[in-house]
């Protein structure tokens, strides 16, 4: 999971990564095209430093020295209290460091900085056990080489399993064979791949590792044989049944706690100082996000704002509300933690059917937009209209939301050819289905793996508008992202320290979260 | 003294945030650590000829580690059911790799070592399994040495790494300041268990003991590195209670355990010339001889700490020849 945050947009890209190994699902990242002027040896160490900057740098790394050296109160405090962000910028990372220490306005006499060899007196000021305090000489200086060596980076795929029995890796193979017939149309050769896949299964154990998620394939590709791309029924599952599964994910597992615990976050900063508020979230579901920020906002210093949240979801069929009772819901809880609150509810089958005017923002209000897994499905083009995730983020825009977070899958499940897809989506959730079983959570797993079924089904067995499903990574939604005049704000080591202590909070073995370029992944 | 400008800064910027999260009261601020690390995910799409891949080793600790491969002209774009492919080959070194970070920095998938496993594979035609082993203060001695005995059990017993020639895993143990440390003691667990490890290759392994030696005292603080910080480590990796005195540190110490009479691998150690603690290295390499165990010093004078990590001097290029000579003259 990614997340991705910014000022007038808060990107999370959230979601199993494709890359892991059975228990830890490391990101699928992708890196940024590296500038002409970069530092290339350094570009592979992970840090962005312009050549031309390396000198100023440098020196500044040597002033921040002297001055962790020289005030060693303020050293703890840098350590313990100062928030961090994207250490990859590296100047800038350096220059923030240097403004939490109080420039003295001399040079203090234990500071000589001989310009010629860049000879760098300091005094040992830290106490230790030790009572001996050396004056330590520091001779290393350094040159400027010029090295033009530029790294390529691409795409990058990333692919974990261990396979021991040897049905499993036949399976695999087979699977491979079989998504190959259906892009090439040889559909009776897939047939009879789809039964020896049928007939290897029973030797197989079904019900961990590959033999389970071989499974899922080998029923989406025999929806996709048998009944053809409309997706068959399994989309057609109600919205009730929806929530149940989704409810479900997330308590197995922590990508949806995490996601929702870090865009409430990203939000909660972005409207400090506001006292009226409104949150959009654009597929409601239970709510599940929105207890956390209420009471986070009731304990706000200063006291809570007027929270309105707005929030969107299909209608229900059976003439329940069920937005409006989730609503409900959260007032009472705003109530009892005396939060001003109001709630919309806007019922649309979907996303591109909603309109900015039903969300009725007020322009005194700062506005937060909250999309968890809602945006891919707006990537499915039609030839006949405005691409809908271009509409959909052009009225986000026009909102000029104060914060934007989004929550996606970090995949790449929408790539044209078939076969690319089945393969990626064959790493993607076997890696996802072992960090299931990696959680000792105590829950009965097994409707969050119809959940994670469901999506599989989609990906592997629907095209056109029946195909919702369509998880892009990172890179492209930061493109697409700035394209629509969003600008990326850094997740800084608080959320990170935050995010991590979450984690240890689920029991979640072989999970960890990583930064990337301002943004977090889980 | 001069070393090239973007190592200097590369370096210094480990030290300053290193000095953030070293504790004085022994703790370590392992969220800031992990958060200020750069991390690079493994890639199935080979990258100069070299892909990789991560694989759970032991779920009850999380052992990690990192596996990379030549890519084949014949496969030059890997599979998810090409991963675990026998290697081709009669004779293929497996080298079994330790991340440095004085035991309580990086991780197998950190940038800096990611960069460097690559190159290994590269010059030694070989497989390098990167072993993310745990790390101290939080799992002290002898949790690392553990992982790295995990990982190379692991390794001896994978069929797709056998060499044709004799359907053995060749294996080398590599390791750079910590690594260093721990290859060897893996090295010396394996021979004890009668398992053959080919060659160990040390870059500045990081070993200590209780005296102040001459190079300590002259080089305290003049080349990124402080005694004061070394301590620091050793206090978080070494059982409390105990000294530098301790075997894990000092090998051939008063507490030490003499090698005679046991099939030690050869041995190729890098000590470099501006690094404080190299009178420890020159003295394990002399234990090493006292033995009877062959072992290649090389003792590059200008080097400083952590020129192996960017390739943009001599010595660097010079340690990569003779690592590539070392692994490849087992045929």
């Amino acid at each position: 999971m990614v997340l991705y945050d910014s000022a007038t947009l808060g990107g999370s890209c959230s979601g199993s990564s494709s890359s892991s190994s059975s228990s830890k699902p490391p990101p699928l990242q992708q890196r940024q095209q590296t500038q002409q002027d970069i530092d290339g040896l350094l570009a592979g160490a992970g840090y962005r430093v312009r050549s031309s900057e390396l000198r100023k740098v440098a020196q500044r790394l040597e002033r921040l020295e002297t001055a962790m050296v020289n005030s060693p109160a303020d050293l703890s405090q840098l350590a313990s209290d100062t928030i961090h962000y994207n250490p990859s910028d590296l100047a800038s990372w350096v220059d923030s460091l240097l403004s939490e220490f109080i420039q003295p306005p001399n040079c203090p006499s234990a500071f000589i900085m001989d310009a010629e060899t860049n000879q760098t007196v300091v005094s040992d000021a830290w106490t230790t056990a030790e009572p001996h305090m050396p004056q330590v000489h520091q001779n290393i200086s350094y040159e400027q080489q010029s090295l033009n060596n530029q790294l390529t980076v691409d795409n990058q795929l990333t692919v974990v399993t261990a396979m021991e029995e040897d049905s499993g890796i036949r399976l695999v193979h087979m699977l491979m064979t079989c998504a190959e017939c259906v892009q090439r149309g040889d559909f009776s050769l897939a047939t009879s791949c789809l039964e020896d896949m049928q007939g290897l299964l029973t030797r197989v154990n079904t019900v961990c590792g590959i033999g389970k998620v071989a499974g899922h394939f080998i029923d989406a590709l025999s929806r996709r044989i048998f009944q053809g791309i409309g997706g068959g029924s399994i989309n057609g599952g109600s919205a009730y049944e929806n929530e149940i599964l989704y409810h479900h994910f997330y308590e197995a597992c922590p990508y949806l706690k995490f996601a929702h615990f870090t865009a409430n976050q990203a939000i909660l900063e972005a409207f400090d100082g506001h006292d009226c508020v409104h949150v959009v979230d654009f597929n409601l579901m239970h709510g599940l996000q929105w207890p956390a920020l209420i009471q986070a906002l009731a304990l706000r210093p200063g006291g809570p704002p007027l929270l309105r949240l707005t929030g969107i979801g299909p209608p229900s069929p059976d003439g329940r509300d069920s937005l409006r009772e989730i609503g409900l819901r959260l007032a009472e809880l705003a109530r009892s933690v005396n939060v001003r609150f109001a709630f919309r509810g806007v019922a649309a089958s979907r996303l591109e059917d909603v309109k900015p005017w039903m969300l009725q923002v007020n322009p005194k209000e700062s506005v937060a937009v909250n999309s968890i897994m809602q945006l891919h499905r707006l990537l499915g083009s039609d030839l006949n209209r405005n691409s809908p995730i271009e509409t959909v983020l052009s009225w986000i825009r026009s909102l000029n939301p104060k914060i934007m977070t989004v929550v996606e899958q970090e995949a790449n499940h929408n790539q044209p050819g078939f076969l690319d897809r089945f393969t990626e989506a064959l790493h993607y959730y076997s890696t996802m289905f072992d960090s299931l079983e990696a959680c000792t959570v105590q829950t009965n797993k097994a409707l969050a793996e119809i959940y994670i079924q469901r999506e599989i089904a989609n990906v592997v067995s629907c095209e056109g508008s029946a195909r919702v499903e369509r998880h892009e990574p990172l890179s492209k939604w930061r493109t697409r992202l700035s394209g629509a005049g969003f600008r990326p704000l850094h997740l800084g080591s608080n959320a990170y320290k935050q995010a991590s202590m979450l984690l240890t909070l689920f029991s979640a073995e072989g999970y960890s979260v990583e930064e990337n370029d301002g943004c977090l992944t889980l | 003294m001069v070393v090239p400008l973007n190592t200097w800064v590369l370096i210094s910027s480990f030290k300053l945030a290193y000095n953030l999260l070293r504790r004085p009261d022994g703790t370590f601020n392992r969220h800031l650590a992990e958060f200020l690390d750069r991390k690079v995910p493994a890639n199935l799409n080979p990258v100069d000829g070299v892909f990789s891949f991560d694989v759970l080793i032991d779920r009850a600790t999380g052992l990690l580690c990192r596996i990379y491969r030549p890519a084949t002209p014949e496969e030059p774009e890997p599979n998810i059911v090409e991963l675990e492919k026998p290697v081709v080959g009669d004779v293929v070194p497996v080298i079994i790799f330790f991340h440095g970070g004085s035991f309580a920095h990086s991780s197998a998938n950190s940038a800096i070592y990611d960069t460097l496993c690559r190159r290994l594979v590269g010059i030694c035609k070989a497989v390098v399994v990167s072993v993310n082993y745990r790390r101290a203060p939080e799992n002290r001695y002898p949790c690392a040495y553990d992982d790295g005995w995990t990982a190379f059990k692991w390794v001896n017993s994978r069929s797709w790494l056998q060499s044709r020639k004799d359907s053995k895993v060749h294996i080398y143990l590599a390791g750079d300041s910590s690594g260093g440390n721990i290859a060897h003691h893996v090295a010396a667990r394996a021979v004890e268990s009668g398992i053959d490890v080919l060659g160990n290759i040390l870059l500045n392994p990081m070993f200590g003991g209780q005296e102040r030696t001459e190079s300590e005292k002259r080089l305290d603080g003049k080349y990124f590195v402080t005694l004061r910080d070394r301590d620091w480590y050793w206090r978080a990796f070494l059982p409390e209670g105990e000294n530098r005195d301790h075997p894990a540190c000092n090998p051939f110490g008063p507490n030490g355990r003499s090698l005679e009479g046991i099939k030690f691998p050869k041995s190729l150690v890098v000590v470099a010339g501006l690094d404080l603690i190299q009178d420890w290295q020159l003295a394990y390499v002399k234990g090493l001889r006292k033995a009877g165990k062959e072992v290649k010093l090389l003792y590059m004078e200008q080097a400083t700490i952590g020129f192996y990590l960017l390739p943009n001097n001599n010595h660097f290029h010079t340690v990569m020849d003779e690592i590539s000579e070392f692994v490849s003259s087992d045929c």
